[in-house]
């Protein structure tokens, strides 16, 4: 009889492996970096790969449901481009209205401040959300495949990008964007906390980047409790065997709903990141593509089988972050630049082959879960 | 849902309450800059930076954004060339090129990793006009130059380099009038990648020339994506649908359009369009039946002129903040082979590479010429 550890490590083969990975590409590259294990490092990593990370989360529901999003990086792009109005923190208030043929619409203030960057963060959060309730409901009424309905509704979030930001411009707060992507302690001394950060007990947490803390904070207070819902469970039962998740009487159309809404949610936190993160909101459709591209091959290389049922978001996180590091190593090591797309698609193929080796023995998938 | 709100709602609480921090970065200064032959001000109004000298030699980082034509590859390896120079190498310690793809965040990690490396300046084409803030705010603490060029941002505080898009809009317009001869006529407008600042103030300037009065010419807009395959389909429909052009403006893969032309049995037409090989070889066989062609070129070697304005600034000089690049332009009156194009070379790139006030010496076929191994 194997020990519990050796069970649950059994069926996390995909995300140990992503993580082993991880902290040795990691720790290759803090060693070769001349500031290596450095706060201000730390800080850049942690910047980079939010976004990403969070938009790989928001892929991985979908796929656990054994279904594809494509409009992951389009929805990330439209919430990005509605934070560039809402998170400018003017003093005296954001007036805000629509355009439309020429019509000025009204569509109230939105209050100045610290109030008004709360209000306007959560805003785009729904905005996101709803995007992602809107995908479920196409999927699940509509009974169009989610690979074909969400290339559709990405058009449209794009659209809707376009719309809002024909140029990238925008004004987002600067000492949000400042306290967002640093480390906790200039987080602390930039909104005034904890005596400005220099309180005596907050002196071991202050080097730790607030990017990190927000991921982690993310997947403790969302992704967790969702997995050991009835409804996360629902969507791996899905992922594993749609009918027989039927049969036994699960409600499949609430947990297909529930799972892209959830995509929407993490990648609305990612586009609010981003929007934060550039000062700016920009409807870039060939990052967008970029960003859901990624966000699937981190799914992957995060032990996330693509026919769905297994895995998870921590997973992905950990995909996300080995994709980036892939990249981290052309600025410490020396490569020529035009083989550096060489270089990244042979790792990549390698990382993903790793995680994917223990699918191609098994015969059944639910052997994975004995 | 509500524990993130009352994260954020903790994130942002007193965030108003502003604090002022110091930063340290160039100081503005008054003019004129060092070596105003190659670093010539874009404007009166331009202002002159500062940096405090630093000893050299530099470690210096080149951040691409897109990796992948003819243009982006050419400019790295001019990129690679110049740096072993002499004149230039004795003064860099250290040439990294990075290529971080359509990817915003990927490109504003990059620029901040190498500025945690200690690198002394960092020459970059941004994939977006804004959202830098960041960079330049750490770039200016760390004391690092950083130096856009060609995609530049929307702003005035970093030392930047390029060609003036709307001017060539402009010229592009006052020589098709002159060649044509009328002011009023049917015209193709080639565009190229739209949503970008080059794009579109290319567009800006032709059309300010070419819808002044008492000019009244019917405009038809395609989009060709600076690229061969795309211009040549879209050209070849709008022929099919308008039947006759006048004049024809593109902005890039202009080969494509002549082919398209050729194609369709279109009478050639004067045509103002970039500075690739191929297309002035198509000048300077056909101007006789009517291709007089113009060829204005947003040229490769913008990129060792930013790696030169970053050594200046390096070594204290006082540098505008915004430099103008002359436009290389050739068209069928003074094509030379072997000096403005290369009627013998297959490969497609393009002509405009050297640019002698700033000491660039090398032409295009000597750049693509050498092979990824002797860039390294």
């Amino acid at each position: 009889m194997p020990s519990n550890l050796a069970i649950r490590l059994r069926q996390n083969v995909g995300l140990a492996t992503a993580i082993v990975l991880f902290c040795i590409v990691y720790l290759l590259y803090h060693l070769s970096h001349p500031k290596g294990f450095s706060s201000a490092v730390l800080v850049q990593n942690g910047d980079e790969v939010f976004t990403l990370a969070m938009v790989a989360m928001a892929q991985t529901v979908p796929v656990l449901a054994a279904g594809l999003d494509l409009s992951v990086g389009a929805l990330m792009t439209m919430v990005g481009c509605f934070a560039s109005y809402l998170l400018s923190g003017a003093a005296d208030g954001t007036p805000l209205s629509i355009d439309l043929a020429g019509t000025q619409i009204p569509l109230g203030t939105l209050p100045g401040g610290a109030l008004g960057i709360g209000l306007g963060a959560l805003i785009c959060i729904a905005i996101g959300t709803l995007a992602g309730l809107l995908n479920g409901l196409i999927v699940v009424y509509g009974r169009i495949q989610p690979i074909i309905a969400t290339l559709a509704t990405g058009a449209i979030y794009i659209g809707v990008a376009l719309f809002l930001r024909p140029q990238p411009g925008g004004k987002i707060d600067d000492d949000l964007n400042w306290a967002m992507t640093n480390s906790l302690g200039d987080f602390a001394s930039t909104v005034h906390i904890f005596d400005d950060g220099a309180a005596p007990w907050f002196a071991p947490f202050a080097w730790i980047p607030t990017p990190f803390v927000l991921l982690a904070l993310i997947a403790i207070v969302v992704w967790i409790p969702f997995r050991r819902s009835v409804v996360g469970r629902t969507v791996y039962a899905i992922g594993s065997a749609e009918g027989a998740a039927y049969m036994s009487g699960l409600d499949i159309n609430r947990a297909k709903i529930v799972a892209f809404t959830l995509a929407g949610f993490f990648a609305a936190c990612g586009g609010l990141f981003l929007a934060i993160q550039t000062s700016s909101g920009n409807a870039d459709l060939p990052q967008a593509g970029t960003y859901t591209l990624n966000s699937i091959a981190a799914v992957v290389i995060g032990g996330t089988s693509l026919l769905g049922g297994t895995g998870g978001a921590i997973g992905s996180i950990f995909g996300a972050l080995i994709l980036r590091v892939i990249s981290f190593f052309f600025r410490v090591f020396d490569i020529a630049p035009l083989l550096q797309p060489l270089f990244e698609g042979i790792i990549l193929l390698a990382a993903v082959s790793v995680g994917a080796l223990r699918m191609l023995r098994v015969k059944n998938t639910l052997e994975l879960f004995r | 849902m509500k524990k993130l709100g009352l994260v954020s709602g903790l994130a942002i609480a007193g965030l108003l309450m502003s604090s002022a921090a110091v930063f340290a970065g160039p100081k503005v200064v008054s003019g004129p800059g060092a070596n105003p032959e190659c670093f010539k001000p874009w404007s009166d109004q331009t202002k002159y930076f500062q940096w405090p000298k630093k000893a050299g030699p530099y470690k210096i980082a080149l951040v691409n954004g897109f990796v992948g034509n003819t243009w982006r590859i050419q400019m790295v390896k001019t990129a690679k060339a110049f740096a072993e120079q002499p004149g230039i190498k004795e003064n860099i310690k250290e040439f990294k090129v990075v290529s971080t793809g359509t990817d915003v965040a990927a490109q504003l990690g990059a620029m901040e990793d190498f500025i945690n490396q200690g690198y002394d300046a960092i020459v970059t084409i941004a994939v977006a006009p804004d959202g830098f803030d960041r960079i330049i705010r750490l770039a200016d603490k760390n004391n690092v130059v950083v130096v856009p060029f060609d995609n530049i941002l929307d702003t005035d505080k970093v030392m930047m380099v390029n060609e003036d898009q709307k001017e060539m809009g402009r010229m592009s317009a006052k020589f098709l009038l002159k060649e044509m001869g009328k002011t009023s006529g049917d015209i193709l407008e080639v565009r190229g990648l739209p949503g970008n600042s080059v794009d579109r103030d290319r567009h800006l300037g032709f059309r300010e020339v070419m819808e002044a009065p008492p000019n009244k010419f019917n405009i038809t807009e395609v989009v060709g994506n600076w690229d061969t395959g795309t211009s040549q389909k879209v050209t070849a429909d709008a022929l099919a649908v308008h039947g006759h052009f006048d004049g024809i403006f593109s902005q890039g893969g202009d080969d494509g359009t002549v082919q398209a032309l050729i194609d369709a049995h279109h009478p050639f037409v004067p045509f103002a369009g970039e500075g690739e090989n191929e297309f002035r070889k198509q000048i300077a066989e056909h101007w006789k039946e009517g291709l007089k062609g113009m060829s204005y070129g947003q040229s490769p070697a913008l990129v060792a002129i930013s790696m030169k304005a970053a050594i200046s600034a390096l070594q204290g000089n006082v540098m505008p903040q915004m430099i103008s690049i002359p436009i290389p332009v050739a068209d069928y009156t003074n094509l030379k082979p072997g000096e403005n194009y290369w009627p013998d070379l297959k490969a497609n790139f393009f002509a405009p590479n050297q640019f002698l006030p700033c000491g660039v010496t090398f032409t295009a076929p000597e750049i693509m010429a050498q092979s990824e191994k002797n860039t390294q």
